[in-house]
């Protein structure tokens, strides 16, 4: 008790000496009409001549594209690597796996009422199409295949919560398939990626030597494809019942 | 008036930071130490955009338009450098948070716990 009392006096204190910095010394610059030199340099550069990757008007965009592209190139493979690091947690034996489909076809099939559903079917549409409209042309507007993506995930957990995790199975959404869909996005990232390198003889990532927006669009449309079934993948994983997956798991411990 | 509105608004994400590290540093449980975690991080990406802001009127959005010229958008347009960063930053905050959730489900599911204290006592380490 006396130590969070300590605790919050610090921490009340840190905030009294941050405001002092901050509205008095003005330490972070806040607040200035003036621009900084850095971003003066990318706001008349970043798309400004010739030669560069993007032709976005946008400069957020632009930036990324021109200056940081190697940046979005890691971003996605920490992605890649915290969805691989979800999945080889949950990961089960064919055995259990056997077991879960068991336990599964005895589970009844609960949903919603027909009022969620029909409004859910309405609603996931429009989500699916905003989020096309997102990842597209992510290439020249804000927005992304990350944006678009994670708009597709929450499509999805729609779809969970008013239907079931059965009714994607039945669709066709199984664990195997978007592992694949997800394999099939990285895939085509890293052919975009490398394709200058063996057809044009150039660097890694030096995308502005394929004919027109075609390795932006690419990047674009494989980041996507990645996050959306990334996202999907963990959460079908996810989706097994607490007490299946629990039976499973105590059966695994007792050996 | 507008300078009192900015000093405002950079306190209370200052405050918001300091507020994520306590909740991380005193709650238990780990989902709300997940939901501390995130509160920071937003409040984060809420400065750093913050800090690419300036006191011009009109303000633009960093999108050039043909119907302006290019000494106009230099003069009014906001710092995009802050907003390429964060960019990245979310993505990374999205992956972290993604891991963090499973591992605390699954250690919810292994052990039937998700409090510190009783996580201590299960791996053996040397917590209180």
């Amino acid at each position: 008790m006396k130590r969070d009392v300590i605790v919050a006096v610090s921490f009340l204190l840190a905030f009294l000496f941050m405001a002092y910095a901050l509205v008095y010394a003005n330490v972070l610059g806040l607040g200035g009409a003036e621009l900084r030199p850095l971003g003066e340099f990318y706001l008349s550069h970043s798309f400004a001549h010739e030669g560069l990757t993007s032709h976005s008007p946008e400069v957020v965009t632009a930036i990324v594209w021109n200056y940081r592209g190697f940046d979005t190139l890691f971003e996605t493979f920490v992605f890649f690597l915290a969805i691989m690091g979800a999945f080889s947690v949950l990961r089960l034996t064919d055995e259990q796996e056997k077991l879960v489909k068991e336990l599964e076809a005895r589970e009844p099939h609960r949903q919603m009422d027909l009022i969620v559903r029909a409004i859910t079917k309405l609603v996931v549409i429009m989500i699916v199409a905003i989020s096309a409209s997102i990842a597209l042309h992510g290439h020249l507007t804000p927005g992304g295949g990350f944006q678009g993506g994670s708009a597709m995930a929450v499509a999805s957990l729609l779809l969970f919560a008013a239907f079931s995790k059965f009714t994607l199975e039945r669709k066709g959404l199984t664990v195997k398939h978007t592992v694949s869909a997800y394999a099939l996005g990285l895939a085509l990232i890293l052919a975009t990626v490398l394709a200058p390198v063996f057809l044009y003889g150039g660097k890694v990532l030096e995308i502005n030597l394929l004919p027109g927006e075609m390795g932006l669009f690419n990047l674009d449309v494989g980041e996507y494809l990645a996050v959306t079934f990334g996202f999907l993948t963990v959460f079908l994983v996810l989706g097994v019942s607490e007490w299946i997956f629990k039976t499973v798991l105590r059966g695994e411990v007792n050996d | 008036m507008i300078d009192l509105l900015l000093a405002y608004i950079t306190l209370t994400l200052f405050g918001m930071v300091l507020l994520g590290i306590y909740g991380v540093v005193t709650r238990s449980n780990l989902i709300k130490k997940i939901i501390m975690l995130n509160i920071m991080g937003d409040a984060v990406n809420m400065l750093f955009i913050l800090i690419g802001y300036r006191i011009v009127f009109p303000v633009f959005p960093p999108i050039y338009e043909e119907h302006i010229t290019f000494e106009e958008f230099l003069s009014r347009a906001v710092d995009p450098t802050p907003q390429a960063l964060v960019l990245t930053a979310i993505v990374i905050g999205m992956a972290m948070n993604i891991l963090l959730a499973t591992y605390a489900i699954q250690f919810y599911r292994l052990h039937g716990t998700v409090d510190a204290r009783d996580i201590a006592e299960i791996i053996g380490g040397e917590g209180e």
